[in-house]
């Protein structure tokens, strides 16, 4: 009898799952394997190249390729905003976790980049980081002036400068290289947008949900405020931030298509260009499908990775 | 917030201590209040500089001296503006429509109907979720090529219409309800599909609203799938009039700051009216939006 | 909710009809449809009028939005191409033709009595011209000389200035009108020259490119480096030509095309290295008057020649209706009409030499169309290479280019390197393509990369 009636279930089940598993082989599922295939061939849209099965050549191609190197670094250090954006997070959840007046206002404002993030805004930002009339560079001269520095105003986003010094043309550091420049704006675009965000929600979220009594038992134990979070809250908040850290870093791995697009078309000198953007001009550009797709697996196997992290480790809770 | 206001005014005045409460709570003000100056002040900048007259952007007074409306007036003559609104908000409607329905009836089979294998059918499902972009769009590029859909609108909508973080979402509020709901419907002799649109759909009506926002809002503002696809001008969404507006005529910082300002104004209305489902849905799918 | 949702579907639906109701009429009624890859300039819609008025089975249209090589070649290829597309560079052609979306119309111009060789300028030929075979037909040709705005010398009582010069006779010249304000910030430039145009210095100084068989790449060669130093020393030593910083800050009220052309347009500088072509957007400056003269030139009395030529495409069904167009631009209409639009030069030579071209009854004021013609002799085109993909060069290319340019590195530095990147990716490309290394080793005589 039970047996009968999950068969019907089963029947049903398969009823309401049918448009969007068929939209699932069709978009998802298909195009994986067929994209896992081609990455296993020359495929190429200059047709006098005969299409050929290459094994792993576009794999060893791949870490022969200095190109490839350079914007993984690239795309690792774009990465960089994530702890700042994720501990700023934190902050203004915090913040906002007291009860106060008017909370709902300073909530929608902080949430308003995320909100809107997209061409429009980066567009803005390019007008914002232009070093001459840009508003951002103003301030800065101004505040240098005032002071009577003699520092030049960053050039931003024509400048292959960053914080770490990374060259332009291999992966290693120089002084030179030393300063501020395109990467590091769209770091602090990033931060900007990303950090009244989503996250700022989860964390505000998580904050709620911390006991009221774990604090009240730490404050009669005489634990002062810093104690207090240290020991209570940011225990709670663990799987939260481990969520966070996680999520952040897979969309860190295939971000930065955008910026570049609009803003930099992956310059200066190429050190705007991410692995997502680097993918799109093998393919879009240079018509190699196969070498295009061998990047995107890299990419795709390295996010994975962090998945598998994810469920191991994680909180069955928050992602389940 | 309450009770320690109430006991202060029973004891008698003291300085101090009103000193030391009052004093956190505005370093809290400032605090917030600095940081929303920080988040709101490109906005600023954007919405002053849309009004300035051209050789008045590269001065650094963030404030025009004369106001110029009509710079949004311009937009329109130089590029199809109304035309990319319709493109945009037509598409991002379409796939809404079409990702709620499917996304409400694969989440009521995975939270309310019992199969075999139901958890790790589920399971995979999600899994689908960490599949980067990338990696299928070079093939649904090539799909769309042999659907002859490249330069359509049916292009921009039918491979946005499934979504396995919809199925998510839904999912999770449809477990919210509880289960003798539709065993009782059952019992009645409804069918599956009958409790499908009479019982769980109305129930899970929040859940609905906030996936049709994110939908709605990641349609909107969607830039890679539209630039690789479309190539006709009267098919261009937003986001691509705005890149094409920007490489053709970047040089007109005012035209393009009263465009931006145009584009992302849609989104804050919807934004500031459906505030409380959006921050649920944040809360209850712990996913990126 | 059943409700609902049928309410929102019939929403829907009613919203499409109204999107299929406003979507552009794309056909005249029992006219074959002709669609033109081409730019959103100004000039190119006239062009399409006088050829829809002329051949009244055809319906021309322009599509501005799939200009780009890679766009036109995948979607040729995946049959939903335009008719006719445009084919800026030798890179591009051998590109088209490799891509096999290039239809060879060596037979047909023959047949039309068209003589390539003879009546068209030869800086016209590397874009239809591959491999002895005829593909498309020149849209125009252009050569660079400096344009030059005589109201800002009047200003500064110097007089204009008249070819042919040297680069060095120049410069004092552009110094002279560099205007800075108090703070030392530039006001006017001496010179506008955009990047792209970096070929033509390599060429001045007698650098190349690739070598004479297109095998290697000889950018490192001191008369290549020597060029492009002189371009960044413009900027850096000179200080006639803005440095990119000084060109982002710069904010214009634009027509078509940005950059350099609005700049100069908007009086922000005194003289700019371009193409006839120009005249389509400066024409709308009303209040500008203008001048020409020959390109500035260093060791080698040259200049860089360019032009668009329009191909067809191969795979599509109307290829042989698109045969017209290119028959059209053989012919007097269009010529003259591209003559007198400015937008650079008609493609045939005798078109250039008629007393209507030097003096345009509509545009009296424009006295120096003679320099334009003049100095195609000296239009060099721009080299090309069988044994690498154009883009992949381009972004080695423009990487180094985009160093020099932001002064990060030396020219030689970043020259050197461009050449050894090169020649790398062209190694790599006969690695993977088998016919490409029988006739790269055909020309070294059997040695090996």
């Amino acid at each position: 009898m039970k047996g009968r009636a999950q068969r019907t279930e089963l029947l049903s089940a398969l009823g309401f799952l049918l448009p969007n598993f068929l939209g699932f082989v069709i978009f998802t599922a298909g195009p994986v394997l067929f994209s896992l295939g081609v990455s296993f061939s020359n495929w190429n849209l200059q047709q006098t190249i005969p299409f050929q099965w290459i094994g792993f050549g576009n794999f060893v191609e791949l870490f022969h390729d200095p190109q490839f190197w350079l914007y993984f670094a690239n795309t690792g250090y774009l990465m960089l905003g994530m702890p700042v954006a994720i501990a700023g997070s934190l902050f203004m959840a915090i913040l906002l976790s007291q009860r106060l007046r008017g909370i709902v206002v300073y909530r929608t404002l902080f949430y308003l980049p995320s909100f809107t993030s997209g061409v429009a805004l980066m567009i803005l930002w390019k007008a914002l980081y232009n070093p001459d009339f840009g508003p951002i560079n103003a301030m800065i001269n101004g505040v240098t002036h005032a002071l009577h520095l003699k520092a030049t105003a960053p050039q931003w986003l024509l400048a292959t400068k960053n914080l770490l010094g990374l060259d332009v043309e291999q992966v290693r550091m120089v002084s030179k290289q030393f300063g501020l420049g395109a990467r590091d704006a769209l770091i602090l675009m990033g931060v900007w947008i990303a950090i009244g965000g989503n996250n700022m929600l989860l964390y505000l979220a998580a904050l709620t949900n911390v006991p009221q009594e774990l604090h009240e038992a730490a404050s009669l134990d005489g634990a002062g405020k810093w104690a207090s979070f240290r020991n209570v809250t940011w225990p709670q908040l663990a799987p939260t931030t481990f969520f966070i850290v996680v999520m952040s870093f897979i969309g860190g791995l295939q971000g930065g298509f955008d910026q570049a697009r609009v803003m930099t078309a992956g310059g200066p000198a190429g050190t705007t260009t991410t692995l997502s953007y680097y993918i799109y001009t093998k393919a879009f550009e240079e018509f190699q499908i196969g070498y295009a797709s061998a990047i995107s697996w890299i990419l795709f196997a390295m996010i994975f990775v962090m998945t598998l992290v994810n469920w191991k480790y994680g909180s069955k809770e928050l992602n389940y | 917030m309450d009770s320690r206001l109430s006991q202060s005014t029973q004891k008698p005045f003291n300085v101090v201590a009103w000193w030391r409460g009052s004093s956190r709570y505005a370093v809290s003000y400032l605090l917030l209040t600095l940081l929303a100056l920080v988040s709101f002040a490109p906005f600023l900048w954007m919405v002053l500089a849309s009004f300035k007259p051209l050789e008045e952007v590269e001065r650094l007074n963030p404030f025009p001296t004369v106001w110029h409306p009509e710079n949004y007036v311009k937009v329109f003559k130089q590029i199809p503006f109304a035309r990319y609104y319709f493109n945009s908000v037509f598409t991002a409607a379409w796939v809404t429509f079409l990702q709620c329905l499917t996304s409400a009836m694969a989440a009521y089979a995975f939270a309310r109907l019992k199969w075999k294998g139901r958890d790790v059918v589920f399971r995979l499902y999600l899994a689908t979720l960490m599949i980067p972009g990338v990696v299928t769009m070079i093939p649904n590029y090539a799909l769309m090529v042999k659907l002859h859909l490249l330069d359509s609108y049916q292009g921009l909508i039918v491979p946005s219409a499934f979504s396995a973080f919809g199925t998510f979402l839904l999912r999770q509020f449809m477990l919210t309800l509880p289960p003798s709901l539709d065993e009782a419907a059952a019992i009645d002799g409804g069918s599956p599909w009958q409790i499908f649109w009479d019982l769980i759909l109305p129930l899970a009506r929040p859940g609905l609203i906030t996936l049709a926002i994110f939908t709605f809002m990641g349609n909107y503002g969607s830039f890679f799938w539209p630039l690789v696809l479309i190539k006709s001008e009267h098919l261009r969404t937003l986001p691509i009039g705005m890149l094409f507006f920007d490489t053709n005529y970047g040089r007109q910082t005012n035209l393009i700051m009263a465009a931006s300002v145009m584009n992302i104004i849609p989104l804050i209305i919807l934004f500031v009216t459906s505030q409380k489902f959006l921050v649920r849905g944040i809360q209850l799918g712990a996913v990126k939006g | 909710m059943r409700v609902f949702f049928l309410a929102a579907f019939l929403c829907l639906v009613l919203l499409s009809l109204l999107a299929w109701r406003i979507r552009p009429k794309v056909t005249e009624k029992g006219k074959i449809p002709l669609v033109w890859v081409s730019d959103d300039n100004p000039a190119r819609r006239e062009q399409i009028g006088l050829f829809n008025r002329l051949n009244l089975k055809y319906n021309l249209r322009l599509d501005p939005s799939n200009t780009g090589m890679e766009k036109v070649i995948v979607q040729s290829l995946a049959g939903v191409g335009p008719d006719l597309f445009d084919c800026y560079d030798g890179f591009q052609l051998s590109a088209y033709v490799k891509s096999g979306i290039a239809w060879d119309v060596t037979d047909e111009l023959g047949k039309a009595g068209v003589d390539v060789a003879k009546d068209l300028w030869s800086a016209a030929h590397p874009t239809i011209m591959h491999e002895g075979r005829v593909y498309g037909f020149p849209t125009n040709v252009a050569v660079n000389c400096v344009w030059l705005n005589k109201d800002l010398f009047d200003k500064r009582r110097v007089p204009y200035p008249k070819g042919p010069m040297t680069w060095e006779e120049f410069i004092p010249l552009a110094q002279r009108m560099t205007i800075r304000n108090a703070q030392g910030k530039v006001e006017q430039f001496g010179l506008f020259c955009d990047w792209w145009n970096w070929q033509q210095f390599v060429l001045q100084w007698g650098g190349r490119l690739y070598s004479e068989d297109g095998t290697r790449c000889t950018l490192d060669s001191p008369e290549a480096i020597a060029g492009v130093q002189f371009l960044h020393d413009l900027i850096y030593k000179h200080h006639v030509m803005p440095s990119p910083v000084e060109e982002a800050a710069m904010a214009t009220q634009g027509g078509w095309g940005s950059g350099t052309i609005t700049f100069f347009g908007g009086g922000k500088g005194a003289m700019a290295l371009g193409g006839r072509w120009w005249l389509c957007t400066l024409r709308d400056y009303k209040k500008l008057h203008l001048g020409a003269f020959e390109c500035p030139h260093g060791p080698y009395r040259v200049s860089r020649g360019y032009g668009r030529a329009t191909l067809i495409n191969r795979n599509s069904p109307r290829h042989q209706h698109a045969l017209e167009f290119l028959k059209y631009e053989a012919g007097k209409g269009y010529n003259e009409l591209i003559n007198h639009q400015a937008d650079a030069l008609a493609p045939v030579i005798r078109y250039s030499y008629t007393p209507l071209y030097l003096h345009d009854p509509e545009f009296p004021e424009e006295d120096y169309n003679a320099v334009w013609r003049d100095a195609m002799k000296f239009g060099v085109p721009d080299q090309i290479s069988p044994f690498i993909n154009g883009q992949a060069a381009t972004r080695i290319l423009n990487k180094q280019l985009d160093l020099v340019k932001n002064d990060q590195k030396s020219a030689a530095a970043a020259l050197t390197r461009a050449a050894q990147e090169i020649n790398k990716e062209i190694r790599k490309t006969l690695e993977k393509d088998p016919l490409l290394r029988v006739r790269y080793l055909k020309l070294t005589g059997g040695r090996k990369p």
